[in-house]
């Protein structure tokens, strides 16, 4: 029955058969995903976010086609003023267009096999197919931070890849990572990116995350991070583009007193769709996360946010935040919002809120009340409540290149 | 002609009747103060005359310079030059008070086929501004209101109000929630705007105001009329002997 299913999704025989034998890592993996197939609406954490038009592309590996050739980082990539820029295409790691790196305690590798074996379903796809990556090491105090640039592109054929990140901070060393994602029109590309975090005790990890996809682009993105004692993991997330992006991120507290932030934004449009889903498996006593994700939507667009926050009996002291906010520019999109707290330990503070609503009429008549137009007024309000969500980034540098996005993004709303 | 004419305005809201034929006009240079007990309908004028939704005027007219006020859009209202001072200013995340201030001035300034505001004369007026009011510069760095004691948030309503120079400026319960160092603060703000162009009508419940802005004229409002009109007199006479002799008659 799952065989059958199998043929048809696009990852199965001819998708291999573009690339070379596989290793047993890779064997590995494709033959779990021959046995259970991409993740259908069954499955609880997928119910939302269904893969049936991902399933319909039949998607070749980028890595085998012939006729893609990028030579420039796209001019509306941004720029990161004083890092280490290190370019991605189509998920291979490209010397030609990244900086040497020369930074004390900073260590930055191609990355060539799936290292880590990592569970979620897109994860076993890319272990599949894995195409490259990057592993990034830091020990000490890394003033530069890192900014990975990663750019899909399609030729004449729907093309697919994996990549590989591995993010260690080792004990009581510091890094700031920014992600950033970008694309090329043409035929639709799907990004299936894995990244494995480990923040060592004390140590802190500041990263931040924008998608902004080609408008047909499929991004499902899975990140799972480590967090041991004392440690910070700060992370924000933006979400302006792409048909379908998913961004999964899922925190194991491995040691006492870590503090762990997750933090998001999306704004969408037309028919796009953007999923948050984080997992924080609070397996040790006295840590604290807090999640605030906020989301603008507009026509027939559809935004989800799912928040699993597990406390273990002997997790005590737990503190687990978590916030979802959505503001509605029209009657036409759906936010589909499941926060799911498992609390075992009895001495905790958790608490989920989330809110969703239109533009408040007292806002938007005491800026009428100013002489500002109604269509200026909505712009400045859903400018303010993207705005708001970037309070979280403590990154003065990313905190300007993300407010430019999203400007960016009310810039094109408004031309379309 | 008067610059602001209230003519004969019946409002109700929600089916019930809460102003029941108000007639009043100001001249340019004029103070005007309107004094009730609470649940008479001042803050229904105010709302009224700025165009806030769910209010139905069901007889009447508001003329600015002649010009139906009423037929206007809230935003118009505002760039054809009325100011309502909030009685509760709201708090708006995100957007700073810069850009907010920057947006409504460049709003008045196209509808009056200027240019837009430079960035740094924008600065520069907006710090001169709040030196007067009393204000710290990184004020306007703030989001809009938020986090502000009801003492900032009525003096930044006012350095709106001098922003904008309004035609025509209503005050909403103002004073509410100051104390007295700020009330004078506040009304020294609104003396230095009074001018030979501009008229305003202060809404208050009480005559502590009306100390700092002397008006010329003052009119009593009870059960959605004007009961009473007088100098300032007559606010004098209010505080002393309250609304009672009012209410009773009313």
């Amino acid at each position: 029955m799952k065989q059958s299913a199998l043929l048809v999704h696009p990852f199965g025989a001819r998708y291999a058969a573009a690339l070379p034998a596989a290793d047993s890592a890779r064997r590995e993996a494709r033959e779990t995903l021959a046995l259970e197939g991409l993740p259908g609406p069954k499955r609880e954490e997928w119910r939302f976010t269904p893969l049936r038009g991902l399933a319909k592309i039949p998607f070749i590996p980028a890595a085998s086609a012939e006729d893609i050739d990028v030579r420039d980082i796209p001019a509306d990539v941004p720029r990161f003023a004083g890092a280490v820029r290190v370019v991605l295409v189509n998920g291979v790691y490209r010397a030609d267009l990244s900086d040497k790196v020369s930074e004390a305690g900073l260590a930055i590798m191609e990355a060539k096999t799936p290292d880590h074996d990592v569970h979620a379903p897109l994860a076993v796809l890319n272990a599949a197919y894995m195409s490259g990556g990057v592993t990034i090491a830091a020990r000490g105090v890394v003033a530069k931070p890192v900014h990975i640039v990663s750019i899909g592109a399609a030729g004449a054929e729907p093309a697919a890849f994996h990549p590989r990140f591995a993010v260690a901070v080792a004990p009581a060393a510091k890094l700031t990572v920014l992600e950033t994602h970008h694309g090329l029109p043409g035929q639709p590309y799907f990004s299936n990116p894995v990244t494995t975090i480990s923040v060592g005790t004390a140590g802190v990890l500041r990263r931040y995350v924008l998608v902004r996809e080609d408008s047909e682009a499929f991004h499902l993105a899975t990140t799972v991070a480590d967090v041991a004692a004392d440690a910070k993991f700060d992370a924000f997330h933006l979400g302006l583009g792409g048909a379908l992006v998913r961004q999964e991120i899922n925190v194991d507290f491995v040691g006492e007193g870590a503090a762990v932030r997750l933090n998001g934004a999306y704004a969408l449009t037309g028919r796009a769709h953007h999923d948050f889903t984080t997992f924080m498996n609070h397996d040790m006593p006295n840590c604290t996360s807090s999640q605030v994700f906020k989301g603008v939507v507009d026509g027939e667009s559809r935004g989800v946010y799912q928040g699993r926050l597990l406390v273990a009996r002997h997790a005590q002291k737990t503190d687990g935040q978590q916030l979802h906010k959505a503001l509605f520019l029209s009657r036409g999109p759906q936010i589909d919002c499941k926060p799911e707290l498992e609390i075992y330990a009895d001495d905790v503070k958790c608490a989920h809120g989330a809110t969703t609503g239109e533009m408040d009429p007292d806002h938007l008549f005491y800026l009428a009340a100013r002489g500002i137009d109604p269509q200026a007024a909505r712009l400045l309000l859903v400018q303010g409540f993207l705005a708001d969500a970037l309070e979280n980034v403590d990154d003065a540098a990313v905190h300007d290149i993300l407010s430019a996005e999203i400007s960016g993004w009310l810039m094109r709303k408004a031309s379309a | 002609m008067a610059l602001l004419e209230i003519k004969n305005l019946h409002v109700s809201v929600g089916g019930k009747k809460i102003l029941n034929g108000i007639s009043l006009a100001l001249n340019a240079g004029e103070v005007h103060a309107i004094m009730g007990p609470n649940g008479t309908g001042k803050s229904t004028l105010s709302n009224v005359i700025a165009g806030r939704d769910g209010y139905e005027v069901t007889e009447g007219q508001v003329l600015l310079d002649g010009r139906d006020v009423l037929a206007m859009a809230a935003d118009e209202r505002a760039r054809a030059g009325v100011f309502l001072a909030f009685q509760y200013p709201v708090e708006i995340p995100g957007v700073t008070t810069s850009a907010f201030l920057k947006t409504a001035i460049n709003a008045k300034r196209r509808a009056e086929g200027k240019p837009e505001i430079d960035a740094m004369e924008f600065l520069k007026l907006v710090k001169a501004k709040q030196k007067i009011l009393g204000m710290p510069d990184d004020m306007i760095k703030r989001a809009l209101n938020v986090g502000f004691s009801g003492g900032e948030k009525k003096r930044a309503e006012v350095l709106q109000m001098t922003l904008l120079e309004p035609r025509v400026a209503i005050l909403d319960e103002t004073d509410s929630g100051l104390d007295i160092d700020a009330l004078k603060i506040v009304s020294e703000g609104v003396n230095t705007l009074r001018s030979p162009e501009r008229a305003f009508l202060i809404i208050t419940h009480y005559q502590r105001l009306l100390n700092y802005i002397v008006p010329d004229h003052v009119h009593v409002l009870v059960g959605g009329k004007v009961v009473a009109s007088g100098g300032k007199e007559l606010a004098e006479q209010l505080e002393a002997e309250g609304y009672a002799r009012y209410l009773s008659a009313a």
